[in-house]
């Protein structure tokens, strides 16, 4: 049975339909490339099974429960943690700090305790603190730990954004748009840290992605939606060659 | 280490500390035994200025939390310490209740308040969630109101000093340890905050409430919570102001002590608890230094009767002019002294083209 499986999602705007009965699936360990032209959707499918959208039909199952209908802090808190296009960290934070929010559902504190910094919490912000150590080790990233993340460059904003999606200890990881905005040191970067969480954790990943290249050469299946409707799914050879594919990217014409 | 080349962290529980090198520590300690030999050396005009302050910073600290922490806008302020204040004074007047049982009242009373001035905020943001809170302090005021001529208190209740068993808390040196020892409670209370989970989900939700809400952060649990915490803290301000006082009247609560408080915020630093004691030790001192600037004039007597007025606007104006040329209030400014001594004799000057 599939980790993830979002079933005949309909997604509606009033009367604009944003997702047209979309389906897709991802086992474990697998990594789903989610692409399409601009304004085809990708997001909203991601929106839908975080909770900021609530289809007006359809099924999410994760793990065997229904996300539908889902708080999106209830949905973090089932282990699916997602990245944001634009980086979206929270800028006063220093990128520690922001990697400990990640794990905020991770915490097993109260705010009588906090008040007092008891010798609980104290222990808690001590062991989260080494995890996010960890993360930060993962993401090479270490020498920035107390750096605001206002000061970063973009680039490196986006790998926080990365980092803190991974504090969580996702069983479900959305990317969206990852490389977007990163120079091609960055990408290759952020390629084998992808792999590396594919080979060596095993967490789904379904990831929105613009740059084909790296597509083809990472994704193990690929998803393709045009204007809120699935086009086509298979792997990066079969997909990437589709003439419907290439007509939905550049055209009629050049298919 | 004898030979240390530097000052370094060797674990995580040091980056956890609220006075971490020596020096800070150093330093607070003489802070501290400033503040104990104050009294004995003050007079009773600055004893009763440093209580006032003491009094400001409970309450300053707690919007802080609330507004340059958690991002919520509140113009209730006033209502909640008329809250606290009435609390004790009902309770004495009524049931001549001992001060153990009133503080904790107002603190309940507070904590009660808070999702009250609270739950508009999980529709509301920003300025309409301010005038939303700014309605609710109308309620209060008007119930406040209310009882005082429905019980034939019209010129305000009578509440006598606090008695901890034998010891009456009744002169203004014993006041100053024990509104000292609360605003330092309070201090200590929000920095603990601050450094733990939910201090952080606070600011989570201050910069991107969706993005919180999308990592597992429970936004409307949070927002409540803030306004819990900060409205007990506010509430318990206040009847410690009932007691010093020795007077609960409502008009006392007006409007404006509201905006004293959003000023002290503002002025102080959002997002800065020294910032929150910056302002209000500057909102506190605001009239006295209006007042003797008067005094220093040629003819003060002919101004005698202009203090109020040019009290407010000159309030006015300073507020004005800390939003247009130091947003980041007089914690900013504190900083860029600090950089100044620190780097010396270098200069430190922004690159051409950041802010």
């Amino acid at each position: 049975m599939a980790e993830l499986a979002v079933e005949r999602v309909t997604l509606r705007f009033g009367g604009l339909v944003v997702l047209d009965d979309v389906s897709l699936a991802v086992e474990r360990g697998e990594l789903c490339a989610l692409i399409g032209p601009n304004g085809a959707g990708k997001t909203s499918v991601f929106n839908c099974i975080s909770g900021l959208y609530r289809p007006a039909s359809g099924r999410i199952r994760f793990q065997g429960h229904d996300l539908v209908g889902m708080k999106p802090h209830a949905v973090a808190q089932r282990g699916v943690a997602r990245t944001f296009q634009h980086g979206e960290l929270f800028p006063h934070l220093t990128v520690v700090e922001n990697l400990l929010v990640g794990r905020h559902t991770r915490f097993r504190t109260n705010i009588v305790g906090e008040t007092l910094f008891s010798r609980r919490v104290r222990a808690q912000e001590v062991e989260h603190r080494r995890v996010t150590e960890e993360i930060l080790d993962f993401v090479e990233l270490g020498r920035h730990r107390h750096t605001t993340v206002a000061e970063l460059p973009f680039g490196m904003q986006k790998l926080v954004g990365f980092a803190r999606a991974l504090a969580l200890e996702p069983q479900l990881l959305l990317l969206d748009e990852p490389s977007a905005g990163l120079n091609r040191d960055e990408r290759e970067d952020l390629a084998r840290f992808i792999l590396r969480i594919k080979h060596e954790l095993g967490i789904p990943m379904i990831w929105i992605e613009h740059d084909m290249q790296m597509v083809a050469d990472l994704a193990d299946r690929i998803f393709v939606l045009d204007y809120g409707r699935p086009l086509a799914e298979g792997t990066p050879a079969q997909v990437l060659n589709d003439p419907r594919v290439i007509a939905a990217y550049l055209g009629q014409a050049a298919a | 280490m004898p030979f240390a080349s530097g000052y370094f962290r060797t674990s995580y529980a040091r980056e956890l500390r609220l006075v971490d090198t020596r020096a800070q520590a150093a330093s607070l300690t003489v802070f501290l035994a400033a503040l104990g030999a104050f009294p004995f050396v003050a007079s009773s005009f600055l004893l009763d200025l440093a209580n006032q302050f003491f009094l400001a910073s409970i309450g300053a600290v707690a919007l802080m939390l609330l507004t340059g922490y958690a991002g919520q806008v509140s113009l209730g302020h006033a209502g909640l310490l008329a809250a606290g204040a009435f609390t004790v004074g009902i309770l004495v007047k009524e049931a001549n209740a001992p001060f153990w049982v009133t503080l904790p009242a107002a603190a309940g009373v507070g904590a009660l308040l808070g999702v009250v001035f609270g739950l508009p905020s999980l529709r509301l943001r920003g300025l309409y969630l301010a005038v939303s809170t700014l309605a609710l302090y109308f309620v209060v005021h008007y119930v406040g109101s209310e009882y005082e001529t429905e019980r034939g208190f019209s010129t305000g209740i009578i509440v006598d000093p606090p008695a901890l068993g034998p010891l009456v808390v009744s002169d203004a040196r014993a006041w100053y340890f024990v509104l000292l020892a609360a605003a330092a409670a309070t201090v200590v209370l929000a920095l603990n905050l601050l450094r733990s989970r939910s201090g952080r989900a606070w600011r989570a939700i201050r910069d991107h409430e969706t993005v919180a809400e999308a990592l597992g952060i429970g936004v409307p649990a949070y927002k409540l919570a803030a306004f819990v915490v900060s409205s007990m803290l506010t509430a318990v301000a206040g009847a410690l102001f009932a007691y010093y006082r020795g007077f609960v009247s409502i008009e006392a609560f007006s409007l404006f002590l509201s905006i004293q408080y959003v000023a002290m915020v503002i002025i102080g630093g959002m997002g800065s608890i020294l910032g929150a004691l910056l302002g209000a030790a500057f909102v506190t001192l605001f009239p006295y230094a209006i007042e003797a600037l008067i005094e220093v004039l040629p003819t003060p007597e002919r101004y005698a009767n202009l203090v109020f007025a040019v009290n407010y606007a000159a309030f006015g104006l300073v507020m004005v002019a800390f939003l247009l040329f130091e947003p980041e209030g007089l914690v900013g400014i504190w900083r860029r002294v600090r950089d100044w001594f620190v780097l010396w004799p270098f200069r430190q000057r922004p690159l051409a083209g950041t802010k």
